[in-house]
């Protein structure tokens, strides 16, 4: 009777500051208003039946958020999905939707690793670009990159390096769609793509700047996490789709 | 370093002819500039970013040019407290509703964004489409309280017009407050240009009305800088015709030599020597807000609330509420039950908050409290009742509306300790009322009564203040005897004396005094372990008391205060007693003279040319019976006792109680069927 969904959605434009703990409020409304029968837990206080493997930090852009939707009664993917996606918040889309069988792995463990964008002005692309790529290369061949990450309740050091698989830099000609801060069609970008992993301690794209940075380059303009899934050479394999999302995209290739 | 953005340089502020560009009626007019741009790289940095992003569902976003009149409504607080207010979404929805119109919504910014907005050059903006106050025609503002009047001066300020009525022009708006707080403006007489009395539906159409025929008036006048334009005060004198617009500009506050107010006088022709409260007669006509605003961030009441009716009769002494609200105006069973269900779907909250100053008095609460029942029963969907009455009746409704839930907390309002002093503030509840009642909600299964009191109230001694303390405890041995882990809370402020209430003429406690009170409370209770005190920081009521019932002299306070950095006024997070008193020293304002002084009845009050439809001999003699600890009964079940409402403002209680007309009931729609449908299958059903 219940049907299980797993679904990849977009976090973009105003909806990147809300944060994680007012998700679930934001997507129970929606299901309501998209008069979805969504499944509800026991309990005097019943939660919906929807879970979401990890928390993007405020402010950060996704074309690569998942969820897994549970409803009570079965129903038609695509236009009740599509109504779902009509009814969220301007910026919230879905993109894609999977079925869950009975037996499937756990959603986290199809999502064990992201590739993440890192983008930074036009300013001084060129030099920017070829600073990060000496230090990519750095980072890649070094054991360990200990990182000091300032939290309210005290610091922690934290070594980047376990957690990357991938990293490239290259400069692209067109400016982030997720910031409208930088006039567009300007110079080039200065982008970082990396995929990190997500199966071990916790490393964000702001530790990874931590590490590359050494103080001398500013933090990226927008931050993007573009995909989850499965670690393959040059890319990602994103999880529902099974399409690879390469490191450096087509477009971007003769730049690199 | 490397790779540094760009600062984006917020638009410009514009002055002048540009500025009047800007605010040209329809297409005629230039559009402002957005601020998104420059905020949004902010964003990161600040609290809660999230709530100053707007893009939540129900929002109306109108082009520039597609309106006459531009609103920006706002509530001179957080998101998180404002956001939720009724009174912002009924007029955003019905200013909305006029073609000709166009309403967005402002919110203080919390201290963090205000120190960046003002190091960036970005003002006070809206949230639909992030445009700067100085470009709208009327800046709304709710004052349901005191403690926002710092957060209105800032709000003015920051948003590029000047904090001073006198030094704003036609090419600035019109700043026009309304709600409770607003029955007394006087201390923002120099800050604010228009204060509505009463109902705001009618008299915001009225106002829209007057401010779209003079901005036509003006396009169709003499050509810039003529001399012979259209002015400000022209736009002011008509307002000061609409009826319940108040002007402070054209009145004059005059003084006896020792000080006291003799009298707030009319100079300007036309402006009313008494200024009338606006009400509305038929609540049946103004069925708002139906599309009410769904944040996508957290806040004080996140659910579909609708006013089940206006008005209360209750006559608490204390309740400034209860008396500028009257009279009675229900809303039928049958619109509750329809704006009831068409607004769960259409906002997906899945909480129904039905409003009024005493829910539970509504003629026909029952049916419509099973119907609603009936509706959600099996579902998500819960319902609340903000009503603190105190008797069974209370306990029945809470238990119909909790059929879906856990029956944790309920709340009850005896507001004091001993029966005197309950007969002094008119609030009809014997104690073995209260402890039955008490008794009856245990052992039907409640495991949690709140109790709210005041101290610091009219005529009241130490053996008034002790009996909160054993009422407690009587209370909380009953709970004992129905479960160990029952619990009962005592929650006590201290009273602040309004204006328009039988209790304007009391002298307010000093924070000493009710400190003093709830020691003594604490100290009686401390053998209770289980049953909790809970009390608000006694100076809270300072700046409330002062702004409450002051003249135009406490005006120069209010602007030193902000001046001096105060804002928030009311959160615990920002203790701005030291600057206010800082403030009122500077300005020789006497708080001991305007707060904790008794009024005779000669004395002129600073809102006596503000008529609220009480009299103010009505509210004399009803001061009067206080002190002799006489009742009086709600007029909707006993006869008339000329309070002055009713006939000075044609319009009469309408609700279901009188003889005449008798509202229908609506029958449930499941019949309250024992098998009624569950989530799942309902859902099915319609698939």
């Amino acid at each position: 009777m219940s049907q299980r969904f797993r679904i990849r959605w977009t976090k973009e434009g105003r909806t990147r500051f809300v944060s994680a703990r007012d998700l679930t409020s934001v997507w129970e409304r929606a299901l309501r208003r998209a008069d979805l029968p969504i499944a509800y837990s026991e309990g005097f206080t019943p939660h919906a039946k929807v879970s979401f493997p990890d928390a993007l930090p405020v402010g950060v852009s996704s074309t690569g958020e998942y969820a897994e939707l549970t409803f009570a009664a079965p129903i038609l993917p695509v236009r009740d999905l599509g109504a779902l996606s009509t009814s969220l918040p301007a910026g919230m889309d879905i993109t894609t939707y999977l079925e869950v069988p009975d037996g499937a792995p756990k959603l986290a463990r199809m999502l064990r690793a992201t590739l993440w964008e890192l983008v930074w002005p036009a300013s001084d692309a060129a030099e920017l670009t070829e600073l990060l790529r000496r230090r990519c290369e750095e980072l890649r061949r070094a054991d360990q990159a200990e990182v000091i990450r300032h939290r309210p309740d005290g610091d922690r050091t934290i070594d980047v390096r376990p957690a990357v698989l991938e990293l490239a830099t290259f400069t692209r000609t067109t400016a982030p769609a997720q910031t409208r801060a930088e006039p567009t069609g300007s110079d080039a970008h200065t982008v970082l793509r990396a995929v990190l992993r997500n199966d071990g301690p916790t490393v964000r794209p702001t530790d990874l700047h931590a590490a590359l940075s050494r103080e001398d380059v500013a933090p990226p303009i927008a931050t993007v996490r573009i995909a989850q899934g499965e670690a393959v050479p040059d890319g990602l394999r994103e999880a529902l789709s099974g399409e690879v999302e390469r490191l450096v995209p087509d477009v971007d290739a003769e730049a690199a | 370093m490397l790779g540094t953005a760009r600062t984006v340089i917020a638009p410009a502020r514009l002055d002048g002819a540009e500025r009047a560009e800007v605010r040209r009626p329809g297409a005629a007019a230039t559009a402002p500039p957005s601020y998104w741009d420059a905020l949004e790289p902010l964003l990161p940095r600040v609290k809660k970013p999230a709530q100053y992003v707007g893009g939540e569902h129900n929002q109306v976003v109108t082009g520039w040019g597609s309106a006459e009149t531009r609103w920006l409504l706002c509530y001179p607080d957080t998101y998180e407290v404002g956001q939720p207010n009724q009174g912002i979404q009924i007029l955003y929805e019905i200013l909305n509703e006029r073609p000709t119109a166009l309403a967005e919504r402002a919110y203080a910014p919390w201290t963090d964004l205000e120190a960046l907005q003002r190091e960036h050059g970005i003002p006070t903006f809206s949230l639909e489409s992030h445009r700067p106050l100085w470009a709208f025609d009327v800046f709304g503002v709710t004052l349901p309280h005191e403690l926002g009047h710092t957060n209105l001066l800032n709000l003015l300020d920051l948003g590029g017009i000047s904090h001073r009525s006198d030094r704003r022009t036609i090419d600035d708006p019109i700043v026009v407050v309304g709600g409770h707080a607003a029955y007394n403006p006087e201390p923002l007489a120099p800050f604010i240009d228009v204060a509505v009395m009463g109902d705001g539906e009618q008299v915001a159409i009225d106002i829209d009305d007057c401010v779209r025929a003079f901005k036509r008036d003006r396009e169709a006048g003499a050509p810039w800088g003529s001399g012979t334009q259209l002015t400000r005060h022209d736009l002011l004198v008509r307002l000061a015709a609409v009826e319940g617009c108040y002007v402070p500009a054209f009145y004059e506050a005059r003084y006896h030599e020792d000080g006291r107010l003799r009298q707030v006088v009319p100079i300007q022709k036309g402006a009313p020597s008494l200024v009338p409260k606006r009400t509305i007669q038929d609540l049946e006509e103004w069925q708002y807000p139906r599309k009410q605003l769904v944040p996508m961030t957290e806040t004080v009441h996140e659910r579909f609330s609708v006013e089940i009716f206006r008005g209360c009769t209750r006559g608490c002494r204390f309740c400034q509420a209860g008396m500028i609200t009257r009279p009675v105006r229900e809303r039928r069973p049958e619109t509750i039950q329809k704006l009831v269900e068409e607004g769960v779907k259409d906002t997906g909250f899945n909480e129904v908050g039905l409003l009024s100053l005493s829910s539970a008095d509504h003629s026909a609460i029952a049916p419509i409290a099973r119907d609603l029942a009936d509706t959600y029963e099996g579902t998500v969907t819960s319902l609340s009742l903000p009503s603190t009455r105190v008797d069974a009746f209370n306990v029945t409704l809470s238990n119909e509306l909790a059929r879906n839930g856990r029956r944790t907390g309920l709340t009850f309002a005896p507001e004091a300790g001993s029966d005197r002093m309950r007969a002094v503030i008119n609030k009809m509840v014997r104690e073995e009322d209260l402890l039955q009642t008490a008794e009856i909600a245990f052992s039907e299964g409640w495991r949690h009564i709140k109790l709210y009191f005041m101290v610091g109230l009219p005529t009241e001694r130490d053996e008034d203040v002790l009996a909160i303390a054993e009422l407690g405890i009587k209370t909380y041995e009953l709970a004992r005897k129905h479960g160990k882990a029952n619990k009962v809370t005592i929650s006590v402020g201290g009273f602040v004396p309004k204006p328009h209430t039988p209790f304007q003429w009391a002298p307010q406690d000093s924070p000493e005094e009710i400190k003093r009170k709830l020691t003594m409370i604490r100290q009686t209770i401390k053998h209770h372990s289980g049953l909790k005190l809970r009390t608000n920081d006694p100076e809270e009521g300072v700046i409330e008391g002062l702004l409450a019932r002051g003249d135009r002299r406490v005006a120069p306070a209010v602007e030193r205060a902000w001046q001096l950095g105060a804002r928030f006024d009311g959160w615990h997070e920002m203790p701005t007693l030291p600057t206010w008193r800082q403030a009122m020293d500077e300005t020789d304002v006497d708080l001991a003279w305007f707060s904790y002084r008794e009024r005779d009845e000669k004395e002129a009050l600073p809102w006596d040319h503000l008529d609220s439809g009480l009299e103010k001999s009505w509210l004399w003699e009803d001061w009067e019976d206080a002190r002799s600890d006489k009742q009086l009964d709600d007029c909707r079940w006993s006869a008339c006792y000329d309070c002055g409402v009713c006939p000075g403002l044609s319009i009469e209680h309408d609700t279901g109680y009188s003889g005449g007309f008798q509202l229908p009931v609506l029958p449930s729609n499941l019949g309250g069927s024992q098998a009624l449908p569950t989530t799942p299958e309902r859902y099915a059903a319609g698939d």
